[in-house]
């Protein structure tokens, strides 16, 4: 039976082509355009290191090493003054109320904060474009630990009614369009948002969030705290309940025992979720795009607006540098990865305490809940409400609007319809190819052997790639022609669309499938083979019925992030100018964000918000089922 | 005739040797045990003759005819594995009707009921294998091994997960199956009291290198290797030297029947026991095991420990005189 005994490399030969030809050839020929002017050269990346506006105090010390240490001096000096002086205007803020009463006291001592905040903000040099890129995934990084690690308490060490349901909510961000959140955020957070209505009726200054930096840290936490949560909880469930036990028995106090034992089991999974959250937001562009605008511009943005003005090989290097920092971040993470995961089973987890009593510590955690419903809830409850609402109270004109402007649209008008089509079919295109191609590298990754190992690795590397460097390469390639062989190839836009949406989403199909390839006993497809079926016969009658929870929730997330695929889809969509016949849902939220009226853009995240919430629901009903 | 041969097969995962020059032959219809401790080769042995392996050297051959590299499902094996390996998503009679279908049987579904009927499973076809105890399981997994009428029958430690007495009980009726039906069945076992207790003939492996091959009472009786001497049944093992046709255990010089020069002797724990002997022992007891109807005791004798067994319970500390006769003398090899 040859033709059974080739069918399955051949598959993966397919599987492998289609990555090169969507995948390696694109992003590769984008970092090959920063290094070559004529002939090979690091010229353009050297120009962009020792320009002020992207590295900025680096672009002194890389165009002259000798000033580095006069100017280190200089800063520590000047940094320090300023910050004892903003600890001063704390400290007088703090005890104000001593001399002009307790009604102004809350402002003046935020006022002080964002004083300090600012005067430690200040004293970094600013290291231009890249400094300010690293700087605010930073404090989003510190953010989301903020925000997560009491959710990660919360979750392990207490039991309380729907527990369960917030444990898998935590995996919401993961298929939630970001530009969606960026939508919820303008809505909640808005000059006329509901934040600032109710300062102002509580008598307080409102405030203005947008196009802040605060803004775009706040949207970065409610996207990674969820993940930082879901990573430490899953740690501290796994702590053996009998290591604590066993630590006191020993004389450890709680205390002590929680710092001996469940503290270092810890802190990898915090680790882990800190350097995931820091590639995120090093990379993140939607939410900055729409809350920061070109202002508070990252790397990701300024190569978009780099594309924008055809200044293809300025984004190219960008793209290079950008690459080389989160391929970087990403290696660092696998190797920290593989060499912490443990992967045993616990017997014995901790108990859990019940949430509902009265005490200091429930306090604090009520506390903690006020601040997870302001940072969570509102964006979203702003964004279904500001759908239903216009000027003159409550109605349904948006949702009609995305129905009705789909006939006379022209092509220069974001049609609403269309743009709901686009979405639907590339989604429906991301399936056919993510989901079989994630399934067979899956297969290919729990084969025994360095090449299955090989492509275990190649497979996951546009998790490290930003979908604007993806976009920007299928434009350069596919889109605009390349020539192959003497045969001048021209793909279509929709379908450069859907191989960067697969791109994008055959990672999780891989992620959901290859768990549960690796848990099944050889021995079934042994048996089988004993009792004369062929190793696809086994494959198609044994493996693939097992592993369907997996290729479900594979499928759901392909969908969901089809659906919600902003960073390249933008790019491949807008490639022909004022042609908008390829806009999908989130590229037509972000150009209504624009306008006037926050209804129509909010409209379209609800519907966005339905379907990424369909395609959830599926993740967490089949996604799980055999894994037990 | 020979229903499956192995010569000269050997294994290696890069520098690791699992197998080593292993050459065995099994007849038709016999029950043949690979037996020894973990790690020893026994599974590696099984899986090469069911073409999950590829032996890095040597021949394996089904009827005389070379396998090469020939897939296990154009083998003529059934295997059963200790974990079952039940096809989880398939109901009892699918798992049995599973490798039917690969097969020109006339009537699946009649085979199917035989096979229920044959292991005592009638009125399971339709459960799921997740609802049946570990001892059902077993069953199905080994009537959907038998369906398809194999040549050879493959037995993975499948007891090994079941608790003792049930082990025993189903033990002797995959024996009885066997008889019954006639097929040629390769067990392993790392148990050596059931590889005793089971088979027709018995191969004793040992890091990879096949020790000895005999029925179990010729292994029992005549082990050839000191590692056989001493994995199969408790044995006190000597090492010395055969000098005018007589060896010194202690100050007693023993005729054996064996030409002189070094040699390995050996003397079961049962021979050597309270009473009248030709020859005796004398030590200091260390600790002593109630088993029932006798009592192990550790015997501390010339720097060395040995097992002897007696019918009371020596208190520890005690001197204890042994005796055994120069039949019960066994010379390794």
């Amino acid at each position: 039976m040859p033709s059974n005994r080739v069918a399955a490399p051949l598959a993966g030969v397919a599987t492998a082509a289609l990555l090169v030809v969507m995948f390696y050839y694109p992003v590769g020929s984008v970092l090959a355009e920063a290094v070559t002017d004529g002939g090979v050269t690091l010229a353009p990346i050297r120009g962009v290191l020792a320009d002020d506006f992207y590295t900025g105090a680096l672009a002194d010390a890389i165009r002259s090493p000798a000033s580095i240490p006069a100017g280190l001096a200089g800063w520590l000096l000047a940094s320090a003054s300023d910050i004892a002086s903003a600890l001063a205007g704390l400290v007088g803020a703090l005890v104000s109320p001593f001399e002009t009463g307790l009604r102004s006291w809350p402002g003046a001592v935020l006022a002080g904060i964002g004083g300090v905040l600012g005067a430690l903000a200040g004293v970094v040099p600013g290291f231009g474009l890249f400094g300010f890129t690293a700087w605010q995934a930073l404090l989003s990084t510190v953010a989301s630990l903020a925000l997560g690690l009491p959710g990660a308490y919360v979750l392990a060490r207490f039991e309380f009614p729907g527990r369960r349901t917030l444990e898998s909510l935590t995996a919401v961000p993961f298929v939630l369009p970001s530009i969606m959140v960026a939508v919820g955020f303008v809505a909640a957070f808005g000059v006329n948002g509901p934040l600032n209505r109710a300062l102002a009726a509580l008598g307080l200054p409102t405030v203005e969030l947008l196009f802040s930096l605060e803004i775009i840290i706040i949207a970065h936490a409610f996207y990674n705290a969820p993940l930082v949560t879901r990573i430490v909880a899953a740690a501290w469930e796994s702590v053996d309940a009998r290591a604590v036990e066993t630590a006191r028995s020993l004389g450890a106090s709680p205390a002590r025992a929680f710092r001996d034992v469940v503290v270092p089991q810890l802190l990898p999974a915090v680790a882990t979720g800190a350097l995931l959250t820091f590639i995120f937001t090093f990379m993140s562009f939607p939410i900055v795009l729409a809350l920061g605008g070109l202002e508070y511009a990252t790397v990701e943005v300024w190569l978009y607006n780099r594309v924008g003005q055809l200044d293809i090989q300025e984004a190219a290097v960008l793209a290079v540098l950008e690459t080389v920092v989160s391929l970087g971040l990403t290696y660092a993470y696998l190797r920290y990865e593989a060499a912490t995961s443990r992967g045993d089973r616990v017997s014995s987890p901790l108990d859990r305490d019940p949430l509902v009593r009265f005490d200091a510590k429930r306090v604090a955690l009520a506390g903690y809940g006020v601040v997870v419903a302001g940072v969570f809830l509102l964006p979203i409850v702003s964004m279904l409400a500001a759908s239903v609402t216009s000027p003159e109270g409550l109605t349904l004109r948006y949702y009609r609007f995305l129905l009705e402007r789909g006939a006379e649209a022209t092509s220069a008008q974001v049609s609403p319809t269309l743009a709901v089509r686009n979405s639907l079919l590339f989604g429906a295109g991301t399936l056919l190819l993510a989901v079989p191609m994630g399934v067979l590298l899956a297969l290919a990754s729990t084969r025994e052997g360095r090449l299955a190992r090989a492509v275990g690795v190649l497979s996951m590397a546009p998790f490290a790639v930003s979908g604007v460097v993806v976009g920007l390469g299928l434009l350069q390639t596919l889109v605009f022609g390349t020539t192959v062989l003497g045969h001048r190839i021209v793909v279509g836009g929709p379908l450069a669309i859907v191989a960067a949406h697969a791109v994008g989403a055959y990672p999780f199909v891989v992620r959901n499938v290859a768990p549960l390839l690796a848990g099944l006993d050889r021995r079934l497809v042994e048996s089988a083979r004993a009792l004369g079926a062929t190793r696809n016969r086994a494959l198609l009658d044994i493996e693939l019925p097992l592993v369907a929870p997996g290729i479900a929730a594979g499928a759901a997330f392909a969908f969901a992030i089809s659906i919600g695929e902003f960073d390249s889809t933008v790019l491949l969509a807008s490639a022909s100018g004022s042609d908008t016949s390829l806009y999908t849902m989130p590229v037509a939220v972000e150009r209504f964000l624009g306008k006037q009226t926050l209804g129509r853009p909010t409209a379209m995240g609800s519907v966005l918000l339905a379907v990424t919430a369909g395609a959830f629901i599926v993740i967490d009903r089949v996604g799980g089922r055999y894994r037990e | 005739m020979s229903s499956l041969s192995l010569s000269g097969v050997s294994k290696r995962y890069g520098d690791a040797v699992a197998l080593s020059d292993v050459s065995l032959t099994v007849e038709d219809g016999e029950f043949f045990t690979l037996v020894g401790p973990s790690g020893c080769g026994k599974t590696t042995t099984l899986r090469t003759i069911a073409g999950f392996e590829t032996p890095t050297e040597g021949t394996v051959a089904f009827g005389g005819e070379a396998m090469g590299t020939t897939p296990p499902e154009e083998r003529s094996v059934g295997v059963v594995f200790q974990q079952y390996a039940l096809f989880p998503h398939l109901s009892v009679g699918e798992n049995i009707a599973y490798g039917l279908q690969f097969t020109d049987h006339p009537d699946p579904d009649a085979r199917v009921g035989e096979l229920l009927d044959l292991v005592g499973l009638d009125g399971f076809r339709d459960r799921e294998p997740g609802e049946l105890s570990g001892g059902q399981q077993q069953r199905v997994a080994l009537a959907r091994a038998l369906a398809p009428e194999p040549d050879v029958l493959l037995l993975d430690e499948p007891m090994s997960a079941l608790d003792a007495r049930l082990r025993q009980r189903l033990r002797r009726e995959v024996r009885a199956i066997q008889r019954d039906l006639g097929v040629t069945t390769v067990y392993v076992t790392h148990d050596q009291a059931e590889a005793l207790a089971v088979s027709d003939r018995v191969a004793v492996f040992s890091d990879g290198k096949l020790e000895q091959v005999g029925t179990p009472q010729a292994v029992y009786r005549n082990p050839e290797t000191r590692f056989v001497a001493e994995f199969v049944g408790e044995n006190n093992v000597f090492e010395g030297e055969i000098r005018d046709g007589e060896f010194s255990i202690g100050d007693e010089r023993v005729p054996v029947d064996a030409p002189d020069g070094p040699a390995t002797v050996c003397l079961r724990p049962d021979s050597l026991s309270v009473g009248a002997g030709e020859y005796a022992l004398t030590g200091t007891v260390t600790d002593a095991e109630f088993l029932g109807s006798s009592v192990r005791v550790a015997l501390a004798w010339e720097n060395r420990e040995l097992t002897v067994q007696t019918e009371t319970v020596p208190a520890v500390g005690d001197r204890l005189t042994v005796a055994f006769d120069h039949t019960d003398l066994v010379v390794v090899g």
